[in-house]
Formats: structure tokens, sequence, C-alpha cells
């Protein structure tokens, strides 16, 4: 309450506008970094997640297998520990990453688990005589997955592989375990030196909250105009 | 191959104090998120378009920042407005996690209300209910039933996300481990001057999975059972 009042005062919004100009190199240095981190990480998860979810739907076999495995574990373990490992626990088995590598391979594995899901059962819900309608015009398995599949399929997928989509860059914030300075380590770095405490806070949740409400929308008109003919 | 003598007092410490502080979180996060959920998702099906605003941005809010961040916020940002808003670090974990949970509970609420049909409703107040009493009685034993399988997933996903709080140094199962891999590192008369990173934060993983796998397949039987 007394946060809310005090975010109505002019004057804090004064405070908050100097803070930003006054570190607006790091602050954007942090938010180029979260980015890219996250454009990586999506476009990753999405191949990951189209291929592995294509094999899990189509039952092809040990690839099949072994991507059910992966999901279960990625699914099944947070995403912080999975950080931990692959950055404190590697490096004694004679693998040391950078923090970088770290940041988007994590986010890459992570996301890549959730959207095997979304896609395989994008796929699944495609109706059998699509698939058969394909195959007896004479495409090949492969020319059927694509031509017919995919692009049905895929859109099933969309509105859930969108939310993990967005998980993903929410979660390039926990890189801040490993040092790596995007956006939320920025701010934390600024706010030790300036000990601006609420002025970095503040900027730092309206920042997250402008890119994950404007990925949101964007992504809702993509899928709008994505949608499948007979759900418009 | 026999196990070295460093496993059995790291295991007990982590399973005495980091797993049962992990729970314990878990425990607060879900009971608070479930409260806060389903009565801001059961007030969100009143048609009156300033609380149902006021609902929304909570929802959004909570929903669209990452978990750490409303962490850091809650544990570093609210003593700096004012004194008596200075949380220890489980406390503010446990908020944290509820702020997020009950966007998420709010949001399954509303749909699951939402579901039943209108004639409960009618029937309810016929039998001379009010709104309290025609929610809390009829309407959400119904509901409940349709909640059950979001909110096991959102058990897990909680159970999940209490390893957040080792970034403010609640003790929990991860800050637990990352503890016995630091004194493991120390030299002889504290650690043994070696590391053991490898194998503690692949046996919190492992945990963490023998808790999650039952939990995950439970929701999937529930869906698949009760929709």
């Amino acid at each position: 309450m007394i946060a809310v009042l005090s975010a109505l005062d002019p004057s804090f919004l004064a405070d908050v506008w100097a803070f930003v100009e006054k570190n607006s190199d790091e602050l954007l240095a942090g938010l180029r970094r979260t980015l890219k981190v996250s454009a990586i990480a999506i476009v990753g998860a999405f191949f990951v997640g189209m291929i592995l979810g294509a094999a899990r739907a189509h039952r092809i076999p040990i690839v099949s297998q072994l991507a059910a495995v992966y999901v279960e574990v990625i699914r099944n373990t947070p995403i912080l520990v999975q950080i931990f490992f692959l950055y404190f626990g590697l490096p004694q088995v004679g693998i040391r990453l950078e923090a970088f590598t770290v940041a988007w391979l994590a986010v890459i594995i992570w996301g890549g688990a959730f959207n095997t899901e979304n896609f395989r059962a994008g796929f699944e819900a495609v109706p059998h005589r699509y698939r058969e309608a394909g195959l007896a015009l004479g495409f090949s398995r492969f020319k059927t997955f694509l031509n017919v599949t995919l692009p049905i399929g895929g859109r099933i997928a969309l509105p859930s592989s969108i939310n993990t989509y967005i998980s993903v860059l929410k979660n390039t914030s926990l890189m801040y375990v490993i040092s790596y300075p995007e956006l939320t380590t920025t701010a934390l770095q600024i706010q030790a030196l300036t000990l601006e405490t609420v002025e970095t806070f503040t900027v730092l949740a309206v920042s997250y909250l402008v890119i994950v409400w404007t990925m949101s929308f964007l992504i809702r008109l993509l899928e709008s105009h994505l949608a499948l003919p007979e759900e418009r | 191959m026999s196990i070295p003598d460093w496993v059995e007092p790291v295991a007990r410490y982590m399973l005495t104090e980091g797993l049962v502080g992990t729970l314990k979180i878990a425990a607060f996060a879900l009971a608070g998120s479930v409260l806060v959920g389903i009565t801001l998702g059961t007030l969100l099906t009143i048609k009156f378009l300033p609380l149902r605003a006021l609902i929304r941005m909570y929802i959004e809010v909570w929903r669209g920042l990452p978990i750490l961040v409303t962490i850091f916020i809650i544990f570093f940002a609210l003593p700096a407005v004012s004194l008596q808003l200075e949380f220890d670090a489980v406390t503010a974990a446990a908020v944290g996690l509820i702020l997020w949970g009950s966007a998420q509970v709010a949001e399954a609420t509303r749909g699951a209300v939402q579901s039943i049909p209108r004639e409960q409703h009618e029937a309810a107040s016929a039998l001379g209910f009010g709104w309290v009493g025609r929610h809390t009685f009829v309407i959400m034993p119904q509901a409940l039933r349709r909640l059950l399988p979001p909110l096991v997933s959102l058990l897990v996903n909680i159970i999940q996300n209490t390893t957040i709080a080792q970034v403010i140094g609640a003790t929990e199962l991860l800050e637990s481990g990352e503890r016995q891999v630091e004194r493991l590192t120390a030299p002889p008369p504290i650690g043994l001057g070696e590391i053991h990173a490898f194998e503690i934060y692949a046996a919190v993983m492992v945990v963490f999975f023998l808790i999650s796998f039952p939990l995950t397949r439970l929701a999937a039987y529930l869906e698949h059972r009760l929709v």
C-alpha cells in the first residue's frame, strides 16, 4: 500500500526517471543481453520441440524413447538446479562452459523439453485422415509431415508453445546466479553501487512487464493471423 | 564399490535441513496460493468492472514478472520503503510464490466456476442461499473437481520454484546442497579440499525428480479421469 502511494507521488516518478537516465547505458546493455539470450533460446526451443515432438508423435523408435526421458527429466527438475549443474557441476568432470553459453543452453534445454510436449500434442491432434490423404496422394512420409502435419499441428501447438517462449524469457532472469550480466543481474549491480533500491526494482519490474505484455500481445496477433480456417 | 565417507553427513544435512525447508516453503506457498487464488478467481466472475479490472491487474502483474524479480522486490525493495516490511528469506520466498501461484489459481478458478451450469446458481438461490453461501456450498465443491488437475500441476511448479529461494539464502534443498559443496571444498579441518559439485547437484535433481514425477503422473491421470 505504501509502495503504491509513493509510486503516485510525482517526485518519485522524477526520481525513477533520473535513475533511468543516469544508468541508461548499463540498463540497455543488460536488456540487450536478456533479449539476445531469449531470442537464441526461443529459436532453439522451436527447433528442438518441432523435431523431438515429431519423433514422439510418429513413434520413431529409440529417438522417441530418448526424447520421452529427456522431457520427463527436464520437466520434473527445477531449472535453477539445471543451471547449477551445468555451471558449477560440469567443471568437475572437465566440461567448463562460459556463463553466456550456460545462459542460452540452459533455457534451450528447458524450453525444448516443454516445447516437445507442445508439438507432440499438436501433431497428435491432426486428424488421421489428413495424413492418410497426403500419403494417398503419393507424398512420402517426410513430405506428408512437412506439408500436412507440420502446418496444421504446428498451429494447434501455437498457444501452448507461446506460453513456453514467454516462460523462457522470464527464466533468463535466473542467470543472475551465474552472474551473467542480463537485465536482472545488471539491475542488482546498479542497486549495490547506488543503493537506490526502490528505483532499481521499479525499473526492473516495469521493464519485464513491458516486455512480457508486449510479447504476449504481439504473439496473440500472430496467433489469430495463423489460426486454422475452421476456427476463425 | 563402497560409498565414500563424505556422503552420509552431506545426505543427512540435505534431507533433514534442505528437504524439510523446501517442503515447508512449498506448503506455505501452496496453502496461500489456493486460498487467495480461489477467492480472487471467484470474485473475478462477478460482473462489476472496477473489481474485475483490479483482479485482472493483479493476475497480469504477478504472472508477468519472473518469480525471482518478485522475490527480490519483497526481500530487498519493501524494507527500503518501510522497515516494518522486512521479511526473513523463507517468508519472502513464500510470499513471492503465493503472489505468483495465486495468480495462476485465480485464472483456473474463473474458468472452473464459469463452467458450472447456470441452473446450479439458480437452484441454490431458490433454496435461499446468498452469494457467499451459494459459492461456498454449491458452486465451489463442483468447481473443485475441475480445479484438481491444475492444482496438482501447480504443486509441482511450486515445489520446483522453491529453489528460487536459494538466491536470497533461504534454507532449502538447493541451498543446503550448495553449502555442502562449499564445505567440502574447504581445506581439511573443515572440509576435504575436494569438489563434489557434480554429485551433489545431480543428487538434488534426483530428489526433485522423485517428488515431481509421481505428481505429474497424478495430474495427467486426474485430467484424464475427472474432466
